[in-house]
């Protein structure tokens, strides 16, 4: 049989990714099989050490866990709350192009810094506690969704908009009758994977001392009490399924339906 | 003094881009209460001459007077909510109600914060049931765009350019999907609820059977340029099949 090589640009970008790839895992270690073969041994021990969860900590975690939740669930609203705005002021069809490249410019800003990071920023502003995590959870929010609420926006049907537009709308009527009931499933999609995340980034934000389980993470983590930490990760693992669960069972039972 | 023709088009060109001339020295006069048909082959610029009388597009050359307005800037100053425009995917808002969308029509009137809260004046909602009575689907007044049929949106469509309380409607091709019976029960009852109100309509059509029964004038199209105008009765398929002039 003889073969013919069809798609020779594509196999040519594939080998280059691969050589990329290996050349990148080579200079973090992945080929230094002494450091992995240590790393296996050290997993062991740490599942050896971890086992049986320490259900004691159960009152203490589930606290820090309802806090958590929380601070996921406040942040994500209101990020959404100011995301919303901004999407439509970053809607070309909606707003002058200065506010359009006003609103950009916000949006782009508050993506660039993680979570995390904002969660520190503003324990030096607010101090230490559940409410700094959840401002910095509620401004990481608004720059994704301001993102892809404006390009969602973006994408509305302009026959819609036109046929509107036709009847005298103002732009504040497009806004409300036209462009949020065309997006809305989409955007409330968007929301509850934002919230999803939230859920997973606000386990973490305690490390920084902005409140949440992470903060006794971080503590078992730092003090070896691994039976301790492995109640905690169990319980971070059955919220963050809940979550999956609970906002599956969301889009599939208001927003697959109504499209 | 009230224009006898609303609308009134002159040597109209217009191109998407460079010299490429979708329509070349149109002209047009629509006089008040009238039906007038534009037909023409795919491609003749009909959709575009009907974009440009709605305002939405400018002419680079002449000029399209509706109301007694010029289009300053491409753009038709208000009133222009006393035009109704039905584009011809119809341009409703699927994921809201039939009376949702009619009510729409009425935005141009109803001042203040308390539409955006879902609150229109009792006379409105009932003018709005009534029309979706009078065209056949009062029924279906609660039910969302999307789970309506083809045939229910463009009378959802019809509605709500009929509540603007409209001194012209202009129509794009919007009973084509439907098949010759229904398309002319919805034509007959577009027509007598406008003629009601005194409204001039500018309908893109396809069917001569439909132009014959229900409309006043027709213009002809053919590759951006007047082939024919006159009675709707005296338009024939050659009309329709000659180059142009």
């Amino acid at each position: 049989m003889r073969w013919e090589l069809v798609g020779k640009r594509d196999l040519l970008l594939w080998l280059a990714a691969a050589v990329l790839l290996s050349l990148a895992l080579q200079r973090l270690g992945f080929f230094d099989a002494e450091r992995l073969g240590r790393g296996a041994a050290n997993v062991l021990t740490f599942a050896r050490d971890a086992v049986p969860p320490d259900m004691g900590v159960l009152p203490l975690a589930g606290r820090a866990l309802w806090e958590t939740v929380q601070m996921a669930f406040a942040g994500t609203l209101l990020g959404f709350l100011l995301a919303l705005p901004l999407g439509f002021m970053g809607t070309r069809v909606l707003s002058p192009l200065p506010l359009v490249l006003l609103s950009r410019l916000i949006v782009a800003a508050t993506r660039t810094v993680p979570a995390l990071l904002w969660a520190v920023l503003f324990v030096i502003v607010v101090g230490l506690g559940p409410l700094a995590g959840t401002l910095g959870l509620a401004l990481y929010t608004v720059g994704y969704l301001g993102k892809l609420y404006s390009e969602l926006f973006e994408g509305t049907d302009p026959e819609v908009v036109e046929a509107l537009r036709g009847v005298g709308a103002s732009r504040l009527h497009l806004a409300r009758f036209v462009i949020w009931p065309e997006s809305a499933n989409a955007a409330i999609s968007q929301l509850l994977f934002m919230l999803e995340y939230n859920v997973r980034a606000s386990s973490i934000l305690g490390f920084a001392g902005a409140g949440g389980i992470g903060f006794y993470v971080n503590i078992y983590l730092q003090t070896l009490e691994y039976t301790r930490l492995a109640t905690l990760m169990l319980l971070i693992l059955a919220l963050t399924l809940a979550m999956d669960a609970l906002s599956a069972w969301v889009r599939s039972r208001y927003l697959l339906a109504g499209r | 003094m009230r224009d006898s023709c609303p609308v009134r088009a002159h040597d109209i060109w217009f191109a998407y881009r460079g010299e490429d001339w979708v329509l070349k020295g149109v002209s047009l006069e629509v006089p008040r209460g009238t039906f007038m048909a534009i037909m023409g082959p795919s491609g003749a610029g009909k959709s575009t001459l009907l974009r440009l009388l709605a305002g939405l597009l400018r002419p680079q050359r002449g000029s399209v007077q509706v109301l007694g307005h010029a289009a300053h800037n491409g753009r038709l100053p208000r009133p222009r909510a006393r035009v109704g425009y039905i584009p011809q995917q119809l341009g409703l808002v699927r994921n809201v109600s039939a009376l949702e969308n009619v009510l729409m029509g009425a935005l141009g009137r109803v001042r203040g914060l308390a539409p955006y809260l879902g609150l229109f004046p009792r006379e409105e909602v009932a003018r709005a049931m009534s029309l979706l009575e009078d065209l056949g689907i009062g029924h279906k007044a609660r039910d969302k765009a999307f789970q309506l049929s083809g045939g229910e949106r463009q009378r959802v469509a019809i509605a709500r350019a009929l509540m603007q309380q409209p001194e012209i409607v202009l129509a794009d091709e919007f009973v084509s999907d439907l098949d010759l019976p229904r398309a002319s029960e919805v034509l007959s009852t577009m027509r007598e609820l406008g003629q009601a109100q005194g409204v001039t309509f500018v309908v893109n059509m396809h069917e001569l059977p439909l132009v014959h029964d229900y409309a006043d004038l027709v213009t002809v199209l053919r590759d951006g340029e007047v082939t024919f105008r006159g009675p709707a009765r005296a338009v024939t398929w050659a009309e329709l099949q000659e180059a142009p002039a």
